[in-house]
């Protein structure tokens, strides 16, 4: 077998080549958590009384036309699970907003596909916002997408940029750009919090070594007032983590808190099993799921605590919504289909409070009507009933059916989280925490 | 966790890896090109085997923690990754008549295309074998060592499988034609060795070995479509550290790239135990040395190892 030097180099370079370019693995910047809304079924009587025929001819000022507004939806691409979901929460507050109108005029939403990726999302936005000229732009899924939107198209301008499902916590560092589903920062706190209320000073964390892993794992740090005893990132996909386990127990802690993907964590729950290691486990939401209960001996997880962004599943006004989001799409509506649909009845809400329908003036507005400020109501109908008798935007605290609301001033709302118990190898809720 | 448990941590899983690199370099001195589908082979393998164990189940009796099925299951998958080796040998590799750079650049190809596959039939979730996970041999635990029986089975299986193939080579009609034919296939030709014939056998063999580490991966760890690929580039840096086209190279290569892998923690107990001077230095020093950097600690000892000789461990004896 002779083979000389040079073929052997070329042969090397190349495996390193595409070895290296395969290992580019796909990154989440959403945990694609599906939290089903458990528990809401109780409700009833209020199927059918919200048909999609809203639309029909509102009296002589059909001549000034709907207000148009846009959406950048993740219709296609790695999210497009979420963009489903999103515009069915759309439609459902769309036809609630109509069935009232605002003002005696229609909203009407153009929705761009951003194929969930920045490039996408710009040329959607863009078409959006300089074609169409819709000065409220609801977008987009993806934290990086939304990023993206806002630095090029957006900031400068007037526009209102609402995001609907970004969770990513750097887009705290832009106050412009809104968003209505909780940054990652809440569960770190709330994890924080919990851990620290269960009686454990000492901690040991390990979390997926990229971005999302990263920046919640710095937040837990800056909260947790106990001792970090061991805090270390793991890579994506490897074979074992047999190692990190060992590390972990060795550290002493008796808490373990767990900041990365389903796989990874099923791993790591299997080999903590078979190597007989016992701690209390706690985990962010992107630990949960079936496929980790489907693939982790029964028991190997009791107790452990898991904070997931989640709707207040035990109001009214949210079970209200879920019922007919059932009866609609005969399926639960996810927490993140409900963002979209206050996404919507906020813009709608803003668009009245305003005196013109501007950007300038929907800036002015778009905080207020859910702010903490003014009568606390729970439906778009009622809300704006109190703008139409007279009442300005601190009149109306518009509470959706996916929290509280109250954009803060970085454009962050108060984050609604549910506590999970594993118990019996399921998922129970134990408790609501605002973040 | 001791030394102890660390190297037993450390031979579960080199075995895995070694089953995986001595395919790898017995197909390349054979067949003559890195087959980078390798790895998808192994995850074909695997899930053969959770089908294959879906369906026969349980058997009745268990030997290691391992119900009958299981075996059953296994030896279905070694030869479902066989099959699927020398029909992919038939119809894509054989007909294309390209040099080995072509053929890798194929290899490439056809892995995406098995991993494809096994995509669109398995989703791409992560799946396990519907065996019930073992606690650790309560025996060895006041030695620091934690491991279940499922790791012993996987450690002896690999034995059993390496010592055959051992047997085989040095022993056999078929192990001295394939050793005759790596070392010099026109001669080998000439002497009247009906080469195709071999060349057959090697990827049975190859890729055969290559399923068995596919579904022990599985039973490690999980099975996803994405398993054998994930681990591939380790077995690459085994095959090149043992000297590539060398099976015992291979074999050597896989246990140390599965050791280091595994002692890494030990590795970085050691380092901050020992008193380094200057204090920057033991500062660096034990922020480099720690798990997250697991396989580039094994890739800096495998360089380190080809500085010294060029060809590999086995080196001498390959070229």
């Amino acid at each position: 077998m002779s083979r000389d030097a040079t073929d052997l180099t070329d042969r090397r370079t190349l495996l390193k080549l595409t070895g290296g370019a395969g290992l580019v693995t796909l990154s989440g910047c959403l945990s694609t958590t599906d939290d089903g809304g458990d528990g809401s079924d109780g409700s009833d009587g209020s199927d059918g009384d919200d048909g999609m025929d809203g639309d029909d001819g509102d009296d002589g000022e059909e001549s000034m036309g709907p207000y148009e507004i846009g959406m950048v939806d993740s219709l296609t691409g790695s999210l497009s699970a979420f963009g489903e979901r999103n515009q069915r929460g759309a439609e459902m507050a769309l036809s609630r907003v109509n069935e009232v109108g605002i003002d005696g005029r229609e909203l009407s939403i153009t929705v761009e596909d951003s194929e969930s990726e920045n490039q996408g999302g710009i040329a959607a936005a863009q078409k959006l916002v300089n074609q169409d000229g819709v000065p409220f732009l609801i977008g987009a899924v993806g934290s990086g997408v939304s990023l993206a939107i806002y630095e090029s198209v957006i900031e400068g301008t007037d526009v209102v940029q609402l995001s609907q499902n970004s969770t990513g916590l750097s887009l705290t560092n832009f106050p412009g750009l809104l968003r209505m589903s909780p940054s990652g920062r809440s569960q770190s706190l709330a994890l924080s919090n919990i851990i620290a209320d269960d009686g454990y000073d000492e901690v040991a964390v390990t979390y997926v070594n990229n971005d999302y892993g990263q920046s919640l794992t710095d937040a837990f740090v800056n909260a947790y007032d106990g001792d970090i005893v061991y805090n270390n990132p793991h890579d994506q996909e490897q074979q074992s983590y047999s190692s990190v386990i060992s590390e972990m127990n060795s550290s002493g802690a008796d808490a373990w808190l767990f900041i990365t993907y389903q796989a990874e964590f099923a791993t790591m729950v299997n080999e903590a099993f078979s190597s007989g290691y016992e701690a209390q486990f706690y985990g962010a939401d992107s630990v949960s799921g079936d496929s980790v209960l489907n693939n982790t001996p029964e028991g190997s997880m009791n107790g452990m605590k898991i904070v997931v962004p989640s709707a207040p599943v035990n109001e009214e006004n949210y079970q209200e919504f879920a019922s007919a989001f059932e009866s609609e799409y005969g399926q639960q509506p996810t927490s993140w289909a409900s963002y979209a649909f206050d996404c919507v009845i906020n813009a709608a809400l803003a668009i009245q409070a305003a005196d013109e329908f501007t950007g300038a003036a929907l800036q002015e507005t778009v905080r207020r009507v859910s702010g903490p400020e003014g009568e606390t109501v729970t439906s778009f109908a009622a809300a704006s009933e109190i703008l139409a008798d007279g009442g300005g935007p601190d009149d109306v605290d518009y509470q959706g059916v996916s929290g509280p609301i109250d954009f803060n001033e970085d454009g962050d709302p108060v984050g609604f989280l549910q506590v999970l118990e594993v118990q019996d190898h399921s998922y129970e809720g134990i408790d609501f925490v605002e973040g | 966790m001791t030394v102890l448990g660390y190297l037993a941590n450390g031979l579960v899983f080199s075995s895995i890896i070694v089953l995986g690199s001595i395919g790898l370099s017995l197909v390349y001195s054979i067949a003559d090109f890195a087959n980078f589908a390798h790895g998808d082979t192994m995850t074909i393998g695997a899930y053969t085997a959770l089908v294959t164990f879906g369906a026969v189940g349980g058997l009745g009796g268990a030997v290691l923690g391992l119900p009958f099925g299981f075996f059953l299951a296994l030896v279905v998958g070694i030869a479902a990754a066989a099959a699927v080796a020398v029909g992919t040998e038939k119809l894509i590799y054989e007909p294309l008549d390209i040099d080995s750079i072509g053929l890798l650049i194929t290899s490439i190809g056809i892995a995406f295309i098995y991993r494809a596959l096994i995509q669109i039939r398995f989703g791409s979730d992560f799946t396990r074998f519907d065996i019930q996970p073992l606690r650790p041999i309560e025996s060895l635990v006041p030695y620091g060592v934690r491991i279940t029986l499922h790791d012993v089975a996987i450690v002896g299986s690999a034995v059993v499988l390496v010592v055959g193939l051992h047997v085989l080579l040095q022993y056999t009609d078929l192990g001295r034609k394939m050793r005759a034919m790596a070392d010099n296939p026109d001669l080998a030709r000439v002497s009247g060795i009906r080469t195709k014939r071999v060349k057959l056998w090697t990827w049975v063999i190859g890729a055969g070995l290559a399923g068995a580490g596919g579904v022990f991966l599985g039973l490690f760890n999980q099975l996803s479509p994405r398993m054998g690929f994930n681990l591939l580039l380790v077995i690459f840096a085994a095959v090149i550290l043992g000297g590539i086209g060398s099976v015992y190279g291979a074999m050597a290569g896989g246990f140390l790239i599965g050791m280091i892998n595994q002692l890494t923690p030990f590795f970085s107990d050691v380092v901050e135990a020992l008193p380094i001077w200057p204090g920057w230095l033991a500062r660096l020093l034990e922020s480099l040395v720690s798990i997250e950097y697991a396989n580039a600690i094994a890739f800096v000892i495998m360089v380190a190892v080809l500085l010294v000789r060029p060809n590999g461990i086995a080196g001498e004896a390959a070229s």
